[in-house]
């Protein structure tokens, strides 16, 4: 039998980070399961011998390290957890904005930094962050979320820039939107901030990430359906037509 | 706390039927294999292989990744050959349709201990332990199993067409045979995203007993009648009942 592999999984308790996980202990992987909502990750793990499940705030850095220490050499990391209000810029609470960027930006340093040394002197790793398409196209009501995925994707570039060649495996993810609890939520609560989409299917974005990590390390970026890759090429080739689109889908008329 | 009727203790934890699978994916290929050596190799069910052509049988191999499930993640190897349904009671319903086919599972190995447990005590399925990996990601679907360190077999399946699902869920009986004893277990499939193609799959034989009674149905030099993938599948397994044959 080959050895078993760690993987550390945060947002598990739902959506993308659930069938991460899921998926990944089918597999034969151990794997840490972490989530600030305990019955989500129950639900995870159930009758799943190989999942550990652990409460964390991602957005606390000591909590962070602490689970870290605690679990052993990781493998791979899927970081999916992050919150994303739809709120206008000024409308949203300076608190609620501190917030946004403490879980979706800084929670991916905190799991960057307690995870990729282990990484880099194991000389080998792979770290999946997510990012959003939000990121590269901002659209109204997600100014805090975007900002704080734009800051995930700089970050994880100048991450890989100074890792090249290390051994370590930097995915940044930008899906657009995938069809997991929170989003269902937030289009029927909101269907135009959403731009009336449908999700695409997580499954679909996971195949994608694992599709990438057979390419070379230096292929940062993953832009899981067809949809989300044109979108990014039409965003830096032809960035006023795509205004005016987005204007189009997200007005509220 | 006695368990209600349909609930089976299973490592601690009870599993109440039927049991449901609402993620897995699938891929799959069917091969003609002469019928009178695959018939010598189900003998100790007492069933019968299905000859759709004179002189012919059906293998079929599928490998399954259950996401979300009653038995938790898990990944799955199947050899099954098509049967006919046994004859005698318990049977048809007597204005009910005659049963149709069924698949009579041979081997069944698995990669986690709860799935291997009520596999094995609750539907007599053939469990047995192996590493799994699987690619489902990429066009190619691929799969090796390997017991106790050494290759069993590993199988490639090539992308197909798209085909629509069907309405409503079809249902097959799957067979089984532990201990001497055959059982029949109801089981019902709603696929969706699924994908054919005649031939299309490539299979590499290793060492196992498995492997060698493949081998000798010629399963490694034969072309493969079709393939086909599956993105997202949801079954239902209800409890199984004891058949004489």
């Amino acid at each position: 039998m080959t050895a078993v592999r760690t993987a550390l999984v945060t947002g598990a308790a739902s959506g993308l980070g659930a069938l991460a996980a899921r998926r990944l202990a089918a597999a034969g992987w151990d794997v840490v399961a972490v989530d600030l909502d305990t019955g989500g990750l129950a639900e995870t793990a159930r009758r799943s011998p190989n999942t550990h499940v652990r409460v964390c705030d991602v957005g606390d850095a000591e909590a962070v390290n602490a689970l870290v220490a605690g679990v052993g050499p990781v493998h791979r990391v899927v970081h999916a957890a992050a919150i994303g209000p739809l709120v206008p810029a000024l409308e949203q609470p300076l608190e609620d904005v501190e917030n946004v960027l403490r879980t979706d930006f800084l929670g991916t340093v905190h799991v960057v930094r307690a995870t990729m040394p282990g990484m880099l002197e194991r000389g080998g790793g792979e770290l999946v962050l997510f990012s959003s398409l939000a990121s590269l196209l901002p659209v109204p009501k997600t100014s805090a979320y975007a900002a704080a995925k734009a800051a995930v994707n700089v970050y994880a570039e100048a991450l890989a820039a100074e890792h090249a060649g290390s051994g370590v495996v930097i995915r940044c993810v930008c899906p657009r939107q995938v069809d997991t609890p929170g989003f269902r939520a937030a289009a029927a609560d909101d269907p135009a901030a959403t731009g009336r989409m449908r999700g695409v299917p997580p499954g679909l974005v996971l195949d994608a990430v694992d599709r990438s990590l057979a390419r070379p390390a230096r292929d940062l970026y993953v832009f899981p359906d067809p949809l989300t890759r044109v979108v990014a090429l039409a965003r830096r080739w032809a960035p006023g037509t795509v205004r005016r689109l987005v204007g189009q889908v997200t007005s509220s008329r | 706390m006695p368990a209600p009727p349909g609930a089976h203790p299973i490592q601690g934890d009870r599993v109440v039927l039927p049991v449901e699978i609402r993620d897995a994916a699938v891929a799959s290929a069917m091969f003609p294999v002469p019928a009178a050596a695959a018939q010598a190799v189900i003998a100790y069910s007492g069933l019968e292989v299905v000859r759709p052509l004179p002189g012919r049988a059906v293998c079929s191999l599928a490998f399954v990744r259950y996401a979300d499930g009653d038995l938790g993640p898990y990944h799955e190897f199947a050899v099954a050959f098509l049967v006919r349904p046994p004859d005698g009671p318990p049977d048809s319903p007597p204005d009910g349709p005659p049963r149709k086919v069924g698949a009579f599972i041979h081997w069944l190995p698995v990669n986690q201990a709860f799935t291997l447990e009520a596999g094995r005590t609750i539907w007599g399925f053939p469990k047995e332990m192996a590493d799994i990996r699987m690619d489902l990601a990429s066009r190619t679907k691929r799969c090796l199993v390997r017991v106790d360190g050494r290759t069993a077999l590993e199988l490639h399946v090539r992308p197909g067409v798209p085909v629509p699902s069907g309405r409503g869920a079809p249902s097959v009986d799957a067979y089984s045979c532990m201990d001497g004893v055959t059982r029949r277990t109801p089981w019902t499939l709603s696929p969706g995203g699924v994908r054919m193609r005649p031939g299309g799959a490539l299979l590499k034989l290793g060492d196992h007993p498995v492997a060698h009674e493949l081998r000798g149905l010629g399963l490694d030099r034969t072309r493969a009648l079709s393939v086909s993938t599956v993105d997202r599948l949801r079954m239902t397994f209800q409890e199984a009942a004891e058949v004489r044959t």
